[in-house]
């Protein structure tokens, strides 16, 4: 689960690392009321969990209240990575001219947290050079480490303690709160030496999310991925007009790329997990079918524990109540014979092969 | 072997399907549940006196992902040297606990979020795989999905391909046996004639996999299938492990690195069984 930078703030004031004086407005006025309020120029930064948002315009730095509320409007305005800003984070500009980097992430290949350290921040951090990296061992770190460091990166005696400090706090706070990516982007330098984290990126791990009620609904969710979530379906809202569902995360994301070869426009993403008994396939339906912009559903089940025969029946009790989608399926596995039955006679189209529905039904036929 | 939570839905499901196969299930692990018995198996209150009774060395996990890494760490500490973790949303910093313990003590651990393992020649299936997709042969299935091994598993078959081993490393950001020690283990074993490697979106297991081919000078033909070429970026497709960061972890990355490593790639599942005939001659 990614943070809002607002949110990843809160936590950096929870784990005594310095963040600069901000206020978040929801709309154009309070943009207004936060400049007022705070020391100018001000940082206006789009709250987005996309990325790119630098690119996208979504920051702009203003020093006069017309600037604030000209650039507020533009701001809310955006659309950055499908995503429009949900607030605006007004903060106190911070004049530097360095700029550091500092993140705890998880090193798949290595299997270890591993904390990444770098003298020129900013940029992307595949693109960073001179980097400093260590493991991160699962108990945590100590000053010597920390202090280890500092001394890699040569940073001048009165930063050095200061960074020593915030990389403490920083692994303090991925450890306990679970990130798999807790991330100062820029690390500020300041013209007096003081360091500042100007941006902050956290991802929670979500299998972990049960042992942290702290984060229960920080995100709002869109109705379907609640429902979704409660059918304990894995679901992926994609803006098409085909809705794509199957029996296995896998298999799914593979149809996904059938449809995309063939030219189509996937609606959805949704797995519906193992063993996906007739009550889940028509849990499934009924939510695609009122996913707005969806015109057609394909469904591609490979029988193993899944029986295929409940599958036919959950589709046509669901078929049976009324308007549904054109349904485009490959139904594979034990009894499909019967399940071919007991679909013959509705309007189903069924095919033998996943290539097969998936060229049908992009093609509408 | 010994099956944890063996009495649970999924645990006494699979416990039928396994022994059905022809695997010897020998004790299976709940708590509070000693004296039970499932399809004749009896059940014990703990992985040690289930390993302990009947001498088996390889388990089967069950047990949910809130505590999975105390059965897990049971199962290890009891001196069990193969431990299959079927368990999806295991946290991750309970997964590297897993991992590492495994390692203190030389065991291995298989997953989690993963099917299991299965070789049709001997009739062992350590996991939730359905059979009839498999049968004996001289091809080395390797996935991080499940459901896509089922599919390729089924397509290799039906092509005359069997399979001396199929195992699924798992949809999560870490898996305990990586697809550098799969390759490695087909390296070696002299039924294996071919490797068939299905990858997809998230991380870099398939570019380090490539560099090792690279590197160690694999001979047997290897075709991948590498999922989630139309994925979008920074979305959790299913897996946790399934997730495009930036330009980190995306198909194309994969499909460039292990082509470059001269490993046909295919397109789509159907592909594989052709590219594979193409690679044996």
């Amino acid at each position: 689960m990614r943070l809002f930078e607002y949110q990843a703030k809160d936590l950096f004031k929870q784990y005594a690392l310095p963040v600069p004086r901000s206020i978040r407005a929801d709309d154009v006025n309070a943009v207004l009321e936060a400049f007022l309020k705070l020391n100018h120029p001000v940082a206006l930064k789009a709250q987005v969990l996309a990325g790119g948002r630098g690119k996208a315009g979504g920051i702009a730095i203003v020093d006069d209240e017309d600037a604030a509320v000209h650039e507020a409007r533009r701001i809310f305005g955006l659309t950055i990575g499908g995503e429009r800003p949900s607030s605006i984070l007004v903060e106190e500009a911070y004049p530097h001219d360095v700029e550091l980097y500092l993140s705890v992430s998880l090193d798949r290949g290595d299997r270890a947290f591993v904390t990444i350290a770098a003298t020129a921040g900013g940029v992307d951090v595949e693109s960073l050079t001179g980097k400093v990296i260590r493991r991160v061992p699962l108990d945590g770190i100590d000053e010597a480490f920390a202090k280890e460091v500092a001394t890699l990166l040569k940073l001048p005696p009165d930063q050095a303690p200061q960074y020593v400090k915030i990389l403490l706090s920083l692994e303090r706070l991925a450890r306990e709160k679970e990130c798999e990516l807790a991330e100062i982007n820029p690390l500020a330098v300041g013209k007096d030496g003081t360091l500042m984290p100007l941006d902050a990126k956290v991802i929670i791990d979500d299998s972990a999310l049960f042992r942290h009620p702290e984060f229960a609904r920080l995100h709002p969710e869109d109705e379907f991925e609640g429902e979704a979530s409660r059918q304990g379906f894995a679901f992926v809202r994609l803006g098409g007009d085909i809705a794509v569902v199957g029996n296995g995360a896998g298999l799914v994301l593979s149809t996904l790329d059938l449809v995309g070869d063939a030219g189509g426009n996937p609606a959805c993403f949704l797995d519906l997990g193992g063993g996906a008994q007739q009550e889940r396939i028509e849990a499934a339906l009924r939510l695609v079918n009122r996913l707005p912009g969806v015109d057609r559903i394909l469904i591609n089940i490979y029988g193993g524990i899944t029986r295929t025969t409940d599958v036919a029946v959950g589709i046509s009790t669901v078929l049976g109540e009324g308007a549904v989608r054109p349904i485009f399926a490959r139904i594979s596995g034990a009894e499909e014979d019967e399940a071919r039955k007991i679909l013959s006679g509705t309007s189903v189209k069924l095919f033998k092969t996943a290539p097969d529905a998936v060229n049908a039904v992009v093609k509408g036929t | 072997m010994v099956v944890q939570n063996m009495t649970g839905k999924y645990g006494r499901l699979h416990t039928k399907l396994m022994l059905d196969y022809g695997t010897n299930v020998a004790a299976g692990a709940a708590p509070g549940k000693e004296g039970q018995s499932v399809e004749g198996v009896p059940v014990y209150n703990s992985v040690a006196e289930a390993v302990e009774k009947s001498g088996a060395k390889a388990s089967v996990c069950f047990v949910p992902a809130e505590f999975t890494l105390a059965a897990g760490a049971d199962a290890l500490n009891a001196g069990v040297k193969l431990l299959v973790i079927i368990t999806e949303h295991v946290p991750i910093r309970d997964t590297l606990r897993l991992v590492q313990l495994a390692e203190s003590r030389g065991a291995s651990i298989i997953g989690p979020n993963c099917p299991g393992l299965i070789v049709p020649s001997r009739k062992v299936k350590l996991g939730i795989m359905p059979a009839p997709s498999y049968a004996p042969g001289n091809v080395a299935l390797f996935s991080r999905s499940g459901t896509l091994m089922y599919e390729i598993a089924g397509q290799l078959t039906s092509n005359g391909f069997g399979q001396s081993v199929a195992l699924g490393m798992g949809g999560d950001p870490i898996n305990g046996t990586t697809s550098i020690e799969c390759l490695d283990f087909a390296e070696k074993d002299d039924e294996t004639k071919a490797v068939v490697v299905v990858g997809e979106i998230g991380g870099d297991a398939e570019e380090r996999l490539a560099r090792h081919i690279a590197k160690s000078g694999f001979k047997k033909p290897i075709v991948a299938y590498i999922a989630g070429r139309h994925a979008p970026k920074e979305k959790k497709m299913g897996h946790a492990g399934a997730i495009i960061y930036g330009d980190y972890g995306t198909a194309d990355s994969k499909i460039r690195a292990l082509t470059g490593a001269g490993v046909k790639v295919a397109l789509t599942p159907t592909q594989v069984p052709v590219l594979l005939r193409e690679s044996l001659g």
